[in-house]
């Protein structure tokens, strides 16, 4: 199989233990010998662009929008409680017939607005966020987002990233999963052709990577593990290892120089810090894991 | 709204991840023990670590069990007219034309506009479990309420405004005064759910570019919210501070605490007992 629009992604459930610096090293080794996109899934609180040394100007920005909100007319409302006994995620509230839509709750399902008798609310296209896009980042394309602090539409952003970055036709699409289980990272992993882990040998590193797993799963992805900062623990590590079993894939040490180098916006690979050749190793064994012909 | 005037719901969050949210909401829970009865509510639903950081274990049977909605079809019915899929905004329902509609319920909002639609009255209801509270108790004056989902849960704020009721229902019977509430990173629904209805907040953060960035977000939501927050900043002795000091600066708020890279701290993380630090020391 030749590959085109392969879909990898870096997901860990737990945040803060790795994923865009792994995201933005590997792109980097990736991207001197194929053609590949990158694209930041973490819409809420996007870092991969900063893993990249930092971008002062994007070629594209464009504001997105990817729901509706609810909104109340002047209409008069007959009081009816259709609206407030239907929202599940308790965003109408109905008082002496006066109906008040909290925005920070309404999720844009339109069930209040369809059972509705008297069309006292309307759906109207909210704002979600941004999409930026820089055609070239050290050699790759990078599409991201932001959503706007308050908006809802996490998932349904990813989904037009994916999209937005398969436009560019290129043989790989990495992709920076968000921390956590659910619709960003539902949607980050939907269509993945391979899944890199991350962890930490914390047990909470290892509960999370545990809690990912089971999306990883749901969509029978094939995947592989990396456990960060080894040596914090080393028989937390070996536990995770052997649990992991073929699917351990490699290993990065703790070093606080990381930790400075990203505080001065210097990507890994611009180091000479061991992380550089610890993604380095690993970026080799997972040409050798995916199940394509790269060549 | 969940709220209840007797309980102040103190809020931490920070935006990036593994900045050390659980960690100084654990130790702030741990100080404030020591004096007033506190409870700690973890709505990482979709992590929750809390309990692994207390060297605790969750109950075989939850404290509550909590369902969702889900919409099934009966075929009997079924006019196949597509006017369900067509409808959901979700794109959880999949109906090829003149076919009986497929749900996806790992898309499901359960927001129920496919089965009050329905002319036909077709699409019946499942109640599905999709999240489990637990409760512990870790020293004479501190709780842990933990939310945590069950599968693939696409739409997690529900189980956050499940727990934190659940937890304020637990104030009220044990005139409990205070509790905290440990959120997830991000700024999407699970954390604005965690957010609203908070008399104040902790946004936690570290000395880098990256956690600068992410404060700017939570501080934006969190005026938007008009919830008075504060920051703590953690690592602090490594990075680079001033980035943090403009970010504070630029919100008009301060950075009331500083915990230095300790490994003390570092070391009962990753073995999961913090049972015994508090914030005292570092102040």
């Amino acid at each position: 199989m030749v590959m085109s629009n392969f879909n990898l992604v870096i997901a860990s459930g737990k945040g803060g233990v790795g994923k865009s610096m792994l995201s933005a090293t590997l792109a980097h080794y990736f991207a001197k010998k194929y053609r590949l996109v990158a694209v930041d899934a973490d819409v809420d609180t996007p870092n991969l662009d900063l893993w990249l040394g930092g971008i002062k100007h994007w070629d594209q920005i464009n504001k997105i929008s990817v729901s509706q909100q609810a909104f109340a007319t002047n209409k008069a409302c007959p009081d009816c409680q259709n609206c407030a006994d239907i929202c599940q995620f308790g965003a109408l509230t109905l008082k002496n017939d006066h109906l008040h839509i909290n925005p920070f709750l309404c999720e844009g399902c339109g069930a209040c607005q369809e059972l509705c008798p008297s069309g006292t609310i309307k759906m109207k296209k909210v704002i979600a966020g941004q999409i930026k896009i820089k055609n070239n980042v050290s050699g790759f394309p990078l599409v991201s987002a932001q959503l706007y602090p308050g908006q809802t539409g996490s998932g349904k952003i990813v989904d037009r990233l994916k999209q937005i970055s398969h436009k560019f036709n290129r043989q790989l699409t990495i992709i920076d999963s968000p921390a956590g289980t659910s619709c960003p990272v539902i949607a980050a992993l939907n269509d993945a052709n391979f899944a890199l882990l991350i962890t930490e040998p914390t047990p909470t590193g290892f509960s999370d990577l545990k809690r990912v797993l089971t999306v990883v799963k749901f969509f029978k992805i094939p995947w592989a593990l990396v456990v960060n900062k080894w040596d914090i623990n080393p028989r937390q590590t070996q536990t995770i290892t052997t649990w992991s079993k073929h699917h351990f894939l490699g290993q990065i040490g703790y070093d606080q120089n990381i930790f400075k180098a990203i505080a001065d916006l210097k990507p890994i690979y611009k180091t000479n810090l061991p992380v550089k050749q610890e993604i380095k190793t690993i970026y080799s064994k997972l040409l050798k894991r995916l199940p394509v012909n790269f060549h | 709204m969940i709220k209840n005037n007797a309980v102040s719901q103190i809020v931490i969050t920070g935006g990036k991840g593994g900045v050390g949210k659980s960690t100084v909401a654990i130790l702030l829970a741990n100080q404030l023990s020591t004096y007033q009865k506190v409870i700690l509510v973890d709505v990482d639903v979709e992590c929750p670590n809390d309990y692994l950081l207390l060297d605790q274990t969750l109950a075989k049977t939850p404290n509550k069990k909590i369902y969702a909605k889900f919409p099934v079809l009966d075929k009997d019915k079924c006019l196949r007219c597509g006017l369900c899929a067509q409808k959901c905004r979700f794109n959880a329902i999949f109906a090829p034309k003149d076919k009986y509609p497929i749900f996806l319920h790992q898309l499901c909002s359960n927001c129920g506009l496919c089965w009050n639609l329905c002319p036909a009255k077709a699409i019946k209801i499942k109640s599905k479990i999709t999240g489990k509270i637990y409760q512990n108790q870790i020293n004479t004056n501190l709780y842990l309420v933990t939310g945590q989902t069950v599968g693939i849960v696409d739409e997690t704020g529900p189980l956050v405004r499940q727990t934190k009721k659940y937890a304020l229902d637990l104030a009220t019977k044990l005139n409990v005064k205070t509790v905290l509430i440990d959120t997830a990173p991000g700024t999407h629904c699970n954390v604005i759910n965690a957010l609203l209805d908070a008399d104040h907040s902790f946004a936690v953060t570290e000395p880098t570019p990256l956690g600068a960035h992410d404060l700017k977000l939570i501080l934006k939501l969190n005026q938007e919210l008009k919830i008075p927050t504060q920051i703590i900043l953690n690592q602090s002795d490594l990075g680079n501070q001033k980035l943090i000091q403009t970010v504070a600066h630029h919100f008009k708020t301060d950075i009331i605490h500083q915990i230095p890279y300790s490994k003390e701290i570092v070391t009962a993380y990753s073995r999961g007992k913090l049972n015994h630090l508090t914030l005292n020391g570092y102040v």
